[in-house]
């Protein structure tokens, strides 16, 4: 209520209230006595809870070997060894692209001093209080409150020395992940992990190839990470440290050209990555002549005819009649046995056939350029895709682990955008049908829950499917959770549509645009700008539903944290190591989910605030 | 002086015909048949109480409101429910709105050149060089590559002036164009309507500002209860109304 | 004043703007109807080489389903298997959302707590479970009950509450045979009891004396129970009653159930038509109708008659049942009526209850029970005896898996419901004197309750949909039922179809609760 009282404009502030920790306890601890009790109660919750924790994590009996000698398979599963190069080559260029990315639109922002040294010296008091209730040694008590003092002091340090500035937002976020990416990277070269060994007749073995099938007793050792581990992270930290750096050193205008460069190379990213984890396809030359170089020539000169046709200024009508028409070939084409790249490019053709009469006119010797070579793409991928690959593999698809969940995620999420616009744009239609046929499929969809409709993608879609195209169990999944997600992302983007001000479609009508114009240009970047915070969302709850694979029997991060992990005998033995996996996965969707949702919060904030 | 202003134009052939026009939203009624011709070069200022369908009479020349019976006829072509005609005219018909309506999305120059390149399929340079041209004219030209959020309204409303000059159009509709202004922001905006009548072009205005009414109109017209009450010229009109209704309002407003 | 006019013609087809519209609403909505129509006609064909054949056989066959928990462990055919899922999902959920709400309410006020610590212990706890899958918690607490101690002979006994490896039992209440009977004392109760309030409000109105109005509708109800517990079986007169209709319905002729179908789906096109023409009705006679609004009329009166004519045509579809009949869908949907009003006048027998209806334990119409641990089988294993409440791991796992997760999302809710309200709300009721009390009861929380109610509704529903989840440890929830006897029939289709009929029900009953809630506020407010 002190500031309420009413004072000349040019008269000081009072003197703010004086400060300390027994003025804190008193004011946010024992305010009440109902408080107080309320907080004695909490605070022994709290030791209660931390010390049960801690004698759990550091209880000897504890398997976390299970975890550390199985990283890999939770990682990545059977992806071969020798082709791990193309797993890092993937971080990589995901590291790198995000560094880029943060520098060319300076994303982070700035923290106060003061907030990092609460932080710090919160976090120093945590960790202290960790050593205390652990069930330590004496020496390792003394480490950790070290530790904890060395925390607690640079937090403190920090607020001292910027003493006046402590309230000024002046210390970069991006600086403070660096520091934290840098200690990863020392932590990896330092860390000692505990693995399984077996010691037969008096000599430790760790490896586990030889270990397999001798008889000794299993114990733990301490090991540092291996070469293979640490080597590739620092590198690939160093390189999105050095983009980062160099991208903040770049005069304004090669950012801004950077900037134009980045949209479309995060676009084929996704594909390029898939590629390069994926496939290391066999050049058949003789199928590639006959069937894709035939395909993409011809596709070529026949797209090229009809777009260049469709587009002139004068042919409006009769370019979307012909779009329709190509578009039921294209559907019938699915129902006869045919090389699936014919389909695909026929489907393509007709949507370009679609956009011409509206993007098209001066623009028409683009759209032919940009047909070729959407066309040329399109046929490579569907090349790399339908022949074999030249990765050596057990079993026809060898992703799992962490990896097949990140790209199950990420698959279905891109996959899912462009539908659920488009059901989105249905809903909030002025055309009932199209209305009515969205509201069924959102309401049908959303209503079900996400399992039963991957068991239908299992038990039902290979029996629906016409002869000669089978979906493997992955893509059933990925289809599964595209079509779930597309209701969601469609509900989404409709709030988004709906907060747009009609005005706006009435100044697009007024200036001449169609429909498709209208929306590309006008509603659809306004709409999906506005809903940014809740895609992230739609992001998060869809990386969490990736487990759900587990329950139909795909090897993603949990069904190996789960059921593989714990039923392992050979060469080591983690039977019931259950709980202590379970944990692990559970830390890694934590920290993936968290990030997420931070971002979404950081987003919803600066959008709020609105830059426009 | 004024009339040295008006008298500079010769009206050409009747540009915009409407007969008879009739519009229903629901159960209500709001244009009950309104017969009107407009030359070219002509300037209409169409005043009249709020809920009188005069803004909706003007939606419906660019088909922002589709007119249910009667005919209306725009630069010799008929409006009805073919695309092409629809297309056709309203890249002959600009409008401006009492809210601006500028896309906050895109920069200004980006909302002049946006319609040019895609619907008249014009090359992007020509775009932005007469894009530039039209900001010069409404005075702004060094606000092309702001944010329409970082302009006041009286800037935005003449950016949204050039938007849909830049279209080239043969008719200018003008929404209440200055009411959502503050008063000293007011004058700018007309300033170029001013100047834009002064050039020739067709216009129809809807507006309160009788000042901008007596100075450069052609001819005004009142609305009421969905339908002309009076018209004529201004001197005419302000100085002797026939109708009751006409002499109520004005009395009121004046 | 003569004006050439260019383009007078009629407007071609393929560039009027309505037939566009619907010609392009028409060609998508027609692709679609191909595309299933593809999918299925092919499921159909690999079907029938495989010897299997889509029908409903299988409800009312034996098939060989057993069912780890439920009310029935050995189902006698698949419609029974199904219920018992449906009723461990019902179980779940109702339970879960009671205890969820309860939970995400405290956590969600402790949020928004000035004690630093609770408030912060709230938001770990959020934290923390909302960013960890579902599917990991389920697994996380199935492992925690797993590792518990198992029975030993030692522990042979009658418990109030009873924790092992084989899952927790407690002390509960159940229904027993007066049960229905005195639920309709209950439900007699409240009617009278919301007539009292009713009252008792006006007179408040009219005298300003407080009225305690909830307190004499909650003494009516508990009279009535009281009253009820005693003289239920007054009310076994209900049985004839009902028998009477079981019969009538039973020798109703079988056209009139596509009769009735077709009536109300005719009627209802009908309504809708003439409701859009009253909504375009001028004070001089009926407003103009655009193409589109013609359009519209058309689609609509298509609509209504294809779904009559659909329906004579599916009312002849046959089904053979478990006796080996073949029965028409129509006859079958008369059999169901009739034998549940069957179903609901056995309720009502008073007179032998404690010998003929399955589970009856006592006279009354609740029984309260403790657990017990028995030695049971030829080896004489420790277990559960059939008494009490016994929870399986399964179930402790899926319901502590759903209602953790979503008290955390039900926190989120009430926090930003309570925060909502605008401060001003608060400062004029202290302007206007009111007591921290009355401001939150009559001020604060109808509003907050307003804005929470929706996303609340939403997290019903997820939670509802989510003990599907249950199927990961083996809950026999109406998914695990449903796949279960897939594996046994192979009749995918129908009980996907049974599955998606079964949570939609649940979703728009919830969304119709939270709807009627939503509008009566949204009165209160106006």
């Amino acid at each position: 209520m002190s500031d309420m009282a009413v004072a000349p404009d040019l008269e000081l502030a009072p003197e703010p209230p004086p400060k300390g920790l027994r003025i804190w306890l008193r004011d946010n601890l024992f305010s009440t006595p109902a408080s107080g009790v309320l907080s004695v109660a909490a605070i022994l919750v709290v030791i209660f809870a931390l010390r049960g924790l801690l004698n759990f994590i550091f209880d000897p009996l504890r398997r976390w070997d299970a975890v550390t000698y199985n990283m890999r398979l939770l990682m990545v599963q059977a992806y071969p060894t020798d082709a791990m190069w193309r797993v890092w080559l993937a971080v990589g260029i995901v590291v790198v692209l995000l560094a880029a990315t943060f520098a060319a639109w300076r994303i982070g922002g700035m923290l106060e001093p003061r907030q990092v040294s609460k932080t710090l010296m919160a976090l120093g008091g945590g960790i202290a209080l960790a050593g205390i209730l652990g069930p330590f040694s004496a020496t390792a008590t003394v480490l950790w409150l070290v530790v904890a003092a060395v925390l607690a002091g640079t937090g403190f340090a920090t607020g001292r020395l910027t003493g006046d500035r402590a309230k000024d937002p002046i210390i970069p976020v991006m600086a403070i992940i660096g520091i934290i990416l840098l200690l990863i990277v020392v932590v990896l070269w330092i860390l000692k992990v505990p693995v399984p060994g077996k010691i037969v007749e008096g000599n430790l073995i760790t490896d586990g190839a030889e270990a397999a099938g001798l008889r000794g007793e299993q114990v733990k050792v301490l090991r540092s990470l291996s070469n293979t581990t640490r080597m590739p992270w620092t590198i690939i930290f160093a390189l999105g440290a050095l983009a980062f750096v160099s991208v903040r050193m770049f005069s304004a205008r090669a950012v801004a050209t950077l900037k134009r460069v980045l949209v479309p190379t995060w676009v084929a990213a996704f594909p390029v990555l898939v590629l390069i984890l994926l496939r290391d396809p066999v050049w058949r030359w003789g199928n590639f002549g006959s069937v894709y170089v035939g395909a993409i020539v011809g596709f070529s000169v026949v797209g090229g005819v009809i777009l260049w046709f469709v587009s002139r200024p004068s042919t409006g009508e009769i370019g979307r009649v012909i779009g329709g028409l190509l578009l039921v070939l294209a559907f019938v084409s699915f129902l006869f046995p045919m090389p699936f790249v014919f389909r695909f490019l026929m489907l393509a053709l007709a949507l370009f056939t679609l956009a011409g009469p509206t993007f098209g006119g001066e623009t028409s010797r683009s759209l032919v350029t940009a047909w070729v070579v959407t066309a040329a793409v399109l046929s490579f991928f569907v090349f790399t895709t339908a022949s074999e690959s030249g990765i050596d593999v057990p079993g026809n698809f060898f992703l799992g682990g962490l990896s097949l969940t990140i790209v199950l995620a990420f698959t279905s999420i891109v996959l899912s955008f462009p539908l659920g616009v488009i059901l989105a744009l249905g809903r909030t239609s002025t055309m009932p049908l199209f209305r009515l046929m969205s509201t069924v499929y959102i309401e049908l969809v959303r209503g079900v829950p996400l399992i039963t409709w991957l068991l239908v993608a299992f038990l039902m879609l290979p029996v629906a499917l016409p002869q000669g195209i089978e979906i493997g169990g992955v893509m059933r999944a990925v289809g599964a959770m595209t079509f779930f997600s597309a209701a969601y992302l469609a509900e989404n983007v409709r709030g988004g549509l709906q907060s747009i001000p009609g005005g706006q479609r009435e100044a697009a009508r007024a200036l001449g645009m169609s429909t498709v114009q209208m929306i590309v240009f006008i509603t659809l970047p306004q709409a999906l700008r506005a809903v940014i915070p809740a895609l992230v969302g739609q992001v998060i709850a869809l990386f969490k539903d990736t487990s759900l694979v587990t329950i139909v029997g795909l090897f993603d991060f949990l069904h190996l944290a789960r059921a593989v992990i714990p039923a392992q005998s050979q060469p080591f033995s983690f039977l019931g190591s259950i709980k202590e996996t379970l944990i692990f996965a559970a830390i890694v969707y934590w920290m993936f989910t968290f990030t997420f949702s931070r971002i979404s919060q950081r987003l919803e904030k600066k959008l709020g605030v609105g830059e426009r | 002086m004024e009339n040295e202003q008006r008298s500079t134009r010769t009206l050409g052939d009747p540009i915009v015909i409407t007969d008879g026009v009739k519009k229903w939203f629901g159960d209500f009624q709001a244009l009950k048949g309104v017969t009107a011709t407009v030359r070219e070069r002509e300037v209409v200022v169409i005043i009249g109480p709020s809920g009188s369908g005069k803004s909706t009479y003007i939606r419906c020349i660019n088909r922002l409101e589709a007119h249910q019976e009667g005919t209306i006829i725009v630069d010799g072509t008929e409006l009805t429910n073919d695309i092409k005609n629809i297309e056709k005219i309203r890249s002959e018909v600009g409008m401006v709105f009492q809210q601006f309506n500028l896309f906050p999305h895109l920069t200004v120059l980006d909302n002049i050149t946006l319609a040019p390149q895609w619907v008249r399929k014009q090359p992007k340079a020509e775009t932005e060089e007469y894009a530039m041209e039209l900001l010069e004219r409404v005075g702004i030209p060094e606000q092309a590559d702001k944010y329409p959020g970082q302009l006041s309204g009286g800037q935005q409303q003449r950016v949204a002036i050039a938007r849909s000059l830049a279209m080239k159009p043969r008719i200018m509709l003008f929404d209440e164009p200055t009411s959502a202004l503050d008063p000293e922001m007011i004058k700018e905006v007309l300033d170029v309507m001013k100047e834009l009548a002064h050039g020739g072009m067709t216009m129809m205005v809807v507006t309160h500002e009788m000042g901008f009414a007596r100075e450069v109109a052609d001819r005004v017209m009142f609305f009421d209860y969905g339908t002309i009450v009076e018209e004529g010229t201004p001197e005419h009109f302000f100085t002797n109304p026939q109708h009751d209704r006409t002499k109520l309002f004005l009395s009121q407003i004046l | 004043m003569t004006v050439e006019v260019r383009q007078h013609q009629k407007t071609p087809l393929w560039r009027n703007a309505t037939v566009l519209k619907w010609a392009s609403q028409v060609f998508v909505l027609f692709m679609l109807l191909f595309l299933f129509g593809a999918l299925g006609s092919r499921a159909t064909d690999n079907f029938a080489q495989s010897d299997i054949s889509f029908g409903w056989d299988w409800l009312s066959n034996p098939t060989g389903v057993q069912i780890r928990e439920g009310i029935d462990t050995l189902p006698d055919s698949g419609a029974r298997a199904l219920t018992v899922g449906i009723i461990n999902t019902m179980r779940v959920a109702i339970s879960g959302i009671f205890v969820a709400t309860l939970i995400g309410t405290i956590i969600g006020i402790a949020r928004l707590s000035s004690n630093w610590i609770v408030n912060k212990l709230a938001t770990v706890y959020i934290e923390t479970i909302r960013n960890i899958p579902l599917l990991v918690q389920i697994f996380f607490w199935s492992a925690l009950a797993v590792g518990l101690p198992s029975l030993t002979a030692e522990d042979v006994g009658t418990y109030w509450f009873k924790t092992s490896n084989r899952g927790f039992a407690f002390s509960w209440v159940f229904p027993d045979g007066g049960f229905w009977p005195w639920l309709v004392f209950i439900a007699v109760g409240f009617f009278v009891g919301r007539w009292l309030l009713r009252r008792r409000r006006q007179h408040q109105e009219d005298t300003g004396e407080p009225g305690h109005g909830g307190w004499y509708m909650a003494a009516s109800i508990l009279v009535f129970a009281v009253v009820g517990w005693f003289a239920w079986p007054v009310l076994s007169f209900m049985e004839p009653v009902l028998e009477a209709i079981e019969k009538f319905v039973a020798n109703l002729p079988q056209i009139i159930v596509p009769i009735v179908i077709a009536l109300g789906a005719i009627a209802a096109s009908v309504w809708w038509i003439r409701g859009f023409f009253e909504s375009r009705r001028t004070p001089a006679g009926f407003g103009k109708l655009t193409d589109d609004d013609w359009f519209r009329v058309v689609f609509a009166g298509f609509a209504g008659i294809a779904i009559a004519v659909v329906a004579f045509v599916i009312g002849e579809f046959t089904i053979k049942t478990v006796a080996g009949e073949v029965l028409s869908v129509a006859e079958l949907a008369i059999v169901g009526v009739s034998n549940f009003f069957g179903w609901l006048g056995a309720k009502f027998n008073a007179t032998d209850a404690n010998t003929v209806i399955e589970g009856i334990r006592s006279g009354g119409p609740l029984v309260f029970e403790r657990p017990q641990v028995i030695l049971a089988g030829g080896a004489q294993i420790p277990q559960f005896g059939s008494s009490g409440m016994v929870l399986t791991v399964p179930f402790f796992a899926i319901w502590t898996g759903v209602t953790v997760y979503t008290a955390s999302f039900i926190a989120e809710i009430v926090r930003g419901g309570i925060l909502a309200v605008p401060k001003g709300q608060t400062e004029a009721s202290m302007a206007l004197g009111l007591k921290r009390s009355q401001y939150l009861r009559q001020i604060i929380l109808p509003q907050a309750f307003r804005i929470i109610l929706p996303p609340l509704g939403n997290q019903y529903l997820n939670l509802a949909k989510n003990t599907s989840l249950g199927i990961a440890v083996a809950f026999a929830d109406i998914v695990a039922v449903g796949v279960t006897i897939v594996n046994q029939t192979g009749q995918s289709l129908p009980v996907v179809l049974v599955w998606m009929a079964f949570f939609l029900t649940v979703s728009l009953s919830i969304s119709a609760v939270v709807n009627y809630y939503n509008r009566r506020m949204q009165l209160v407010e106006r």
